[in-house]
């Protein structure tokens, strides 16, 4: 039986507690330091010039004129730029991607990096990078997905495989008495967390520090090492605040490493941060795609074939590709499952992992497609939905770890009133006049855990402090993932310290994949749980102790105290305990992954559904989602604030999915029209308004030791199509193409 | 670089020429250079005496050159200015509101600026001041075009001038996104109505044109229509002044499409809420 923390057994317990972010007050008053906030003493600037065309060559840099700017002190290009030790073409971890860091003068995106101007003050650099005044050998850029022939591949997204096939397709489309065939597109998508990416990057001998924001400390640390020639373990990194992460800051990118090789070179720290516009190219992006279903079912609505392909874009020099048609897979109860990929490859950054990397922009399509069949159908669409439920998981037959939907389907639904939705669409009307349609889909996103270790220490005074090296992205993870030690410490919050976001701490592993607060919280958990059980072998060991004894009935550890189980009456503080035993401290450690075999026994993901309510001006056609619903079952919410506020943040990224987000290209020129936060929309608050999320209670014994699914990601999917068929269902119009833009709905 | 912050207006006008760029709220100034370097001189004109701040005389509205938009929208003005105010709150967002300027706005000469149709539908002039003295010039002429406006190097708005007026303005905006976005098109009106008829309708367009434009023909058109009568006339319309464009904001089949219903709604606006008061 694994080990779970029963939330009832526990008084005083911390997790399930919406504590608020134990960062929020230096956030607010400016005290948290970000990385682009340290200035070392003797620090240089540094820029990058980018590309402004998509392919072709650097012909002319003005290095000249660049290096007799005042305060200027080295500009570097593909002619003088010092070698790296590790080639920038390699990928010596998981999350690693080639990069251009001027290693010749070609051209390969608009936003690339072809020189680098370091300097005394900001200003300084960027009028030596303007001076540069680069020219170029044009060539013809390819960045419409209609450029170049789609390519079949083996992996797809982080090595997730290309191809997946339950059943027989062909079989599922011939017995099919009702089937659609349709095309969908997905827009590009630009990384802009509030905070761009930063660095600050001092040498000592051959010793790195580098103040970054990262989502995955050690990795970046055994990344930015392999470049430059260096044990890992000579890389600090710290990042105790970043401003946002989605996926962008995992991985090591030709800015930081041309940034961290000026101060190399100069043997001065170095501080580089990104511009808005800078972050239109070289950090990775949400791939487009296209997206093709072919759905079947048979007279009463079961499904006979999902069949899903995806064609996704991607760089001339990398692969990575949205694993959209992916999110086909695990969800439907359907006859027989399909997921193809296929790659273009076109003259743009290459993309990345962008929150909910395929699940996103493959729901978005999946969900519009099955409401697309509904109406073919004659059915609701939760009805459609209900009658294709998934007992155990499609394909392979394995029972799901634990699966709430249904509650998901009926708390939603019923908070959402969607028992009175007229089943054509066009048929509601507000007050006003507006178009009013409602819309829903199901979301679905995996549980993955990855590797973290973690330290405690329980000191005489009964305080604590423990160790790993987890990310906060401004998520909350410091809040959530303390609770989870103070818990296993059997301690108050405020007595236990946290020690996270640098790299010297032991793993806490990636904060990405909805899996840190399960993989972190785990290694904490399991970290505490050792030094309760020393704990309670000293005490079981002491004549002295009221526990004497009772250490095969185990103890519960709880505010300060070890208890007998079973027995409160029998109980010590742990101060008395430590006291008699020397005051010494006891120091435990803990791991947390998940083992190969339980991984096959179960299919393991959260779920979810999502209602909406878009309102259309019938002449204007702007849009607006005026209500978004969603319930989800996410196992066990270590603090509902955040886990709220996360699912929130998704279902506003899908608004922004569904409506607004969308990079333009200029075809002909080849660059990011819109490559500002004035051109590049997301939603403002005012086009969030009626967000409800109901957290369904879910208990899984099987995911993980705490019972932990994860909240990051999941928001997002099943939002887009809601909102997507929502609007349908107000106008009767199928926009196949996100985002929805106001001239679509154009009705002449 | 030199920022100068000259206290008078002749101060000011002294220190123009030789490629100085004028700087009122700097909005559109600092957004503009993108990464390129500032000029290497600028003349502030928000601490020039008198240059701030709404007044009226002599049957003239003043809107000072220094005049924010949060001053407009805090400003007593009378009902024709309602579409000046709806103008003021949808420029960009509180902060832009509180530091940019109105006649920036227009000296700016942005197609999708929103201050402009509302001062045209004000029969709003821009007063000039120069080593010549002050010159008077509609606001219709002032645009020329894009990014481009009828003054000369040596000289500055100093104020925009409003005759005073009855009627009620409105003033819609069409974007996208519900704040902070630029228009995808805007229409202001200034209507006076008589019994329950329009008497005189002022209309003006922004962002379906180079430079926002006066409905002439349709102003004509309306007089005498009563509120029922304003989507016909408005529908039927002949609008040969607009003119607009596919951008990354809408297409110009939808632009088309969508004016006319924003200028049927704007004169309702102003046709109604004239009628409660
Ligand atoms: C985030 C953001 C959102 C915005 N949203 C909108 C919007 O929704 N709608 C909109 O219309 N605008 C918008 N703008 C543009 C801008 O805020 C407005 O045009 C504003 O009114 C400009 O006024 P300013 O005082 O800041 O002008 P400045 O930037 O100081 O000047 C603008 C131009 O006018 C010249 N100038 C200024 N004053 C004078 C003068 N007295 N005499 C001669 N020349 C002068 C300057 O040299 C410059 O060329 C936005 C800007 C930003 C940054």
């Amino acid at each position: 039986m694994p080990d779970t923390l029963d939330p009832h057994v526990r008084f005083g317990s911390n997790s399930g507690q919406p504590v608020t972010r134990r960062d929020g007050l230096a956030k607010v008053t400016g005290t948290a330091t970000f990385a682009a906030d340290n200035t070392p003493d003797n620090m240089l600037y540094a820029v990058f010039v980018p590309a402004a065309i998509a392919r072709g060559r650097v012909t002319g840099l003005d290095t000249e004129a660049a290096a007799a700017h005042p305060g200027v002190t080295h500009v570097l290009t593909p002619q003088n730029r010092p070698p790296l030790q590790g080639d920038p073409s390699d990928k010596p971890t998981m999350f690693s991607f080639r990069f251009e860091a001027l290693q010749d003068d070609s051209v390969r995106y608009a936003g690339q990096p072809i020189a680098l101007v370091v300097a005394e003050t900001l200003e300084a650099a960027n009028e030596g990078a303007r001076l540069l005044n680069p020219k170029y050998e044009r060539l013809t850029p390819r960045t419409d997905i209609d450029d170049a022939e789609p390519y079949a591949f083996e992996a797809a997204g982080f090595g997730l495989p290309a191809n997946t096939v339950h059943g027989n397709p062909e079989a599922g489309h011939a017995s099919a008495a009702q089937a659609i065939d349709v095309t969908y597109e997905t827009a590009p998508q630009y990384h802009n967390a509030m905070e761009t990416h930063a660095v600050v990057a001092k040498w000592e001998g051959d010793h790195l520090t580098l103040d970054m924001p990262s989502q995955a400390i050690s990795m970046s640390c055994a990344g930015f090492a392999y470049y430059f020639g260096i044990p890992a373990e000579n890389v600090t990194v710290r990042s105790p605040y970043l401003g946002g992460g989605f996926g962008s800051k995992a991985i090591p990118t030709g800015p930081y490493v041309l940034a961290i090789l000026a101060a190399r070179m100069t043997g001065r720290p170095v501080k580089m941060m990104l511009t808005r516009q800078q972050m239109f190219g070289p950090v990775g992006h949400r791939g487009q795609t296209r997206q093709r279903l072919r759905l079947g079912a048979d007279d009463t609505g079961r499904l006979t074939v999902i069949d899903h392909e995806g064609i996704a874009a991607t760089s001339t020099f990398d692969d990575f590709v949205e694993p959209a048609a992916n999110a086909s897979q695990g969800i439907y109860a359907a006859g027989a499952l399909r997921s193809t990929h296929r790659a273009v490859k076109l003259d743009i950054g290459t993309p990345g992992p962008m929150r909910a990397p395929g699940e996103a922009s493959g729901s978005a399509v999946l969900e519009c497609a099955l409401d697309e069949l509904a109406e073919k159908l004659g059915l609701d669409p939760l009805e459609l939905r209900l009658k294709n439920y998934a007992e155990t998981e499609p394909g392979t037959g394995k029972p799901y770890s634990s699966k709430a939907l249904r509650e998901c389907y009926a708390q939603g639904a019923e908070r959402f009133g969607w028992n009175s939705r007229p089943r054509a669409p066009g048929q509601m009307r507000d007050e006003d006049g507006l178009l009013v349609g409602w819309g829903m889909g199901t979301a679905f996103f995996p549980c993955p855990m990855f590797m973290a270790e973690a330290n405690a220490t329980l000191r005489a005074d009964s305080t604590a402090v423990v160790e790993t090296s987890a990310v906060d992205m401004g998520q909350g993870a410091w809040t959530a993932l303390a609770q989870i030690a103070a818990d296993s410490l059997g301690l108050p919050l405020d007595k236990v310290d946290f020690q996270a976001g640098r790299s010297g701490l032991p793993d806490g592993g990636v904060a990405g994949g909805s899996g840190h607060t399960a993989t972190a919280g785990g290694a904490l958990h399991a970290a505490g749980g050792d030094v309760i059980r020393q704990l309670g072998e000293i005490a079981a060991a002491d004549p002295d102790s009221p526990l004497y004894g009772a250490g095969n009935a185990g103890f519960v550890a709880r505010d300060g105290r070890l208890y007998v189980a079973g027995d409160e009456s029998r109980s010590e503080a742990y101060t008395d305990i430590l006291a008699r035993s020397g005051g010494a401290e006891i120091a435990g450690n803990g791991s947390a992954s998940r083992a190969p075999e339980t991984a096959e026994q179960h299919a393991m993901n959260a779920h979810g559904a999502v209602f909406a309510e878009v309102k259309i001006d019938p002449d204007l056609c702007q849009m607006r989602v005026t209500r978004l619903v969603g319930a989800f079952a996410a196992g066990r919410i270590i603090n509902p604030r955040l886990a709220e506020s996360q699912l929130f943040g998704g279902m506003i990224w899908g608004i922004s999915f569904a409506l607004h987000e969308e990079a333009r290209h200029d075809h002909k020129r080849g660059h990011i029209v819109n490559a500002d936060l004035a051109g590049y929309h997301v939603p403002v608050n005012a086009d969030v308004s009626g967000l409800d999320v109901i957290t369904v209670h879910e208990e899984d014994p099987y995911v993980n030791a705490l019972g932990i699914k994860g909240v990051g990601e999941i928001g997002i999917t099943g939002t887009v199509g809601a909102i997507g068929n929502a609007i349908w269902h107000a106008t009767g119009k199928r926009v196949r193409r996100f985002p929805i833009r106001i001239e679509d709905l154009l009705t002449s | 670089m030199t920022l100068h912050r000259p206290e008078s207006l002749d101060e000011a006008l002294s220190l123009l020429g030789g490629g100085a760029v004028v700087l009122a709220g700097g909005t559109d100034v600092y957004p503009g250079l993108r990464d390129g370097p500032p000029p290497s001189r600028m003349v502030d004109l928000t601490r020039v005496a008198g240059l701030r701040g709404i007044s009226l005389r002599d049957g003239l509205w003043r809107i000072g050159a220094a005049t924010t938009w949060t001053d407009v929208l805090r400003a007593e003005l009378p009902a024709c200015f309602a579409g000046l105010k709806g103008a003021a709150r949808e420029v960009g967002s509180v902060q832009i509101q509180n530091t940019g300027t109105v006649a920036g706005n227009i000296c700016n000469a942005s197609p999708a600026a929103d201050g402009v149709p509302a001062l045209m539908a004000l029969d709003a002039q821009v007063e000039v001041a120069g080593p010549e003295g002050p010159r008077r010039v509609a606001l219709e002429q002032f645009i020329r075009g894009p990014r481009n406006v009828d003054l000369r190097p040596s000289e500055i708005v100093s104020a925009v001038l409003v005759p005073e007026a009855t009627g009620q303005g409105a003033f819609r905006k069409l974007g996208a996104r519900k704040y902070l976005v630029i228009s995808i098109a805007m229409v202001a009106a200034v209507v006076e109505v008589s019994g329950n008829a329009i008497s005189r309708a002022r209309v003006s367009v922004g962002s379906c044109s180079p430079v926002a434009v006066r409905l002439r023909g349709l102003e004509e058109a309306l007089t005498g229509a009563t509120v029922a009568e304003v989507p016909g006339i408005v529908a039927g319309a002949d609008l040969p002044g607009l003119t607009p464009i596919d951008d990354v904001r809408a297409s110009a089949a939808y632009r088309r499409e969508a004016v006319r219903t924003l200028i049927a709604r704007t004169i309702t606006d102003a046709m109604e809420v004239r009628d409660v008061t």
